[in-house]
């Protein structure tokens, strides 16, 4: 079985290593970032095959972030993590080219299942 | 409401929204957390054998609670949005849960469940457009008003429908309940009554108290300033 690898960025450290954890046990390996920069930074030098993208951090917010991984990297698909009340910016990062949003606190077994869609799309396409 | 009173309120919504958004956070964090007890103890149940039962009964617990707070943030969350506009498009019926969700604690403090009455049949989903903030305002009072004047115990429902054109909510209450003119002086003796009926007529609308009920109907335009 192929591993996925995935980026996970969230300035809330201890809901992203975690959340790593979690995800290491059920064999997706991932790596986690806590601000846009350090992301941008990784995905640079080991890209992942998609990225799990907090919309509210401070410095640099999730949508820029997401306009910049689109900008070098649109192959990558970004699935975007909200409360609820940010829901319009939800929605801007769809237009912006993430392929899903979802809502905090998240689903373990649902997140997986939207990252292999989202792993298997991007590859599907010509 | 006056300019200085529309900005205390946005205010209030928009630093109550802010914490919303932290507590997901914390949620998010305990959720993983345990989450993460549970996936070691399903790994390795010979690491934990001999409280294996206080394990899984605590982290039942703490999903349960998890899930309580994650319901209670989003009507939060969606109650302190309310203040983001002066005048918008409500889903009465929508308003009506949300504002039993967030007032439940009160009426348990007198024993008394909220509940929202079955719509009749004919009833199409109700729209108004109107001041979000005092909408919620008006239902609170209704509900408190109703609190005082009934005894511990027992139901408020909360349902709508048109009657004579109107919108009207009503909000009546059911179970071991003082004599209907005991209820009566109870209720427009009370201090909220007359702050009820200030809103209703900023909201271009009336109370009166229900004929055929313990209750109070409040009567509501499709839109407000037509």
């Amino acid at each position: 079985m192929n591993t996925m690898k995935v980026l996970l960025v969230d300035d809330e450290e201890e809901f992203v290593t975690t959340l790593a954890e979690r995800l290491e046990l059920r064999e997706v390996q991932a790596l986690v970032a806590t601000d846009g920069e350090a992301a941008l930074a990784l995905i640079k030098a080991d890209p992942p095959q998609v990225v799990i993208l907090d919309i509210m951090m401070p410095g640099l917010g999730g949508l820029e972030v997401l306009k910049r991984i689109k900008a070098e990297n649109p192959h990558i698909p970004v699935i975007l993590l909200t409360g609820r009340g940010s829901t319009r910016e939800g929605i801007k990062g769809m237009q912006l080219g993430a392929v899903d949003c979802l809502m905090k606190p998240i689903d373990i077994e649902e997140l997986i299942k939207k990252m292999q869609a989202a792993i298997q799309d991007e590859a599907s396409l010509p | 409401m006056n300019k200085r009173e529309v900005n205390e309120v946005a205010f209030f919504g928009k630093i109550t929204a802010g914490i919303t958004h932290e507590m997901k956070n914390v949620l998010a964090i305990i959720k993983e957390s345990s989450g993460l007890m549970e996936d070691i103890m399903s790994i390795s149940p010979e690491a934990v054998i001999s409280y294996q039962e206080k394990f899984q009964n605590s982290l039942a617990k703490i999903k349960n609670q998890i899930k309580r707070g994650v319901e209670l943030t989003d009507r939060l969350n969606k109650f302190a949005h309310s203040s983001d506009e002066t005048l918008s498009k409500i889903d009465l019926r929508e308003a009506i849960e949300q504002l039993i969700a967030v007032s439940q604690r009160f009426a348990r403090l007198k024993n008394v469940v909220l509940k929202i009455a079955p719509s009749k049949q004919s009833v199409q989903p109700t729209t108004l457009v109107t001041h979000p903030v005092q909408l919620q305002m008006a239902l609170f009072a209704a509900i408190e008003c109703c609190l005082h004047a009934m005894s511990d115990g027992g139901v408020i429902n909360i349902g709508f429908d048109k009657s004579k054109e109107k919108n009207a909510v009503h909000v009546f209450c059911e179970g071991d309940l003082p004599g209907k003119s005991e209820f009566v002086n109870n209720l427009s003796a009370f201090e909220k009554w007359p702050v009820l009926q200030k809103i209703a007529a900023f909201l271009e609308g009336s109370v009166e108290l229900d004929e055929s009920a313990h209750g109070i109907v409040l009567f509501l335009p499709e839109q407000l300033g037509s």
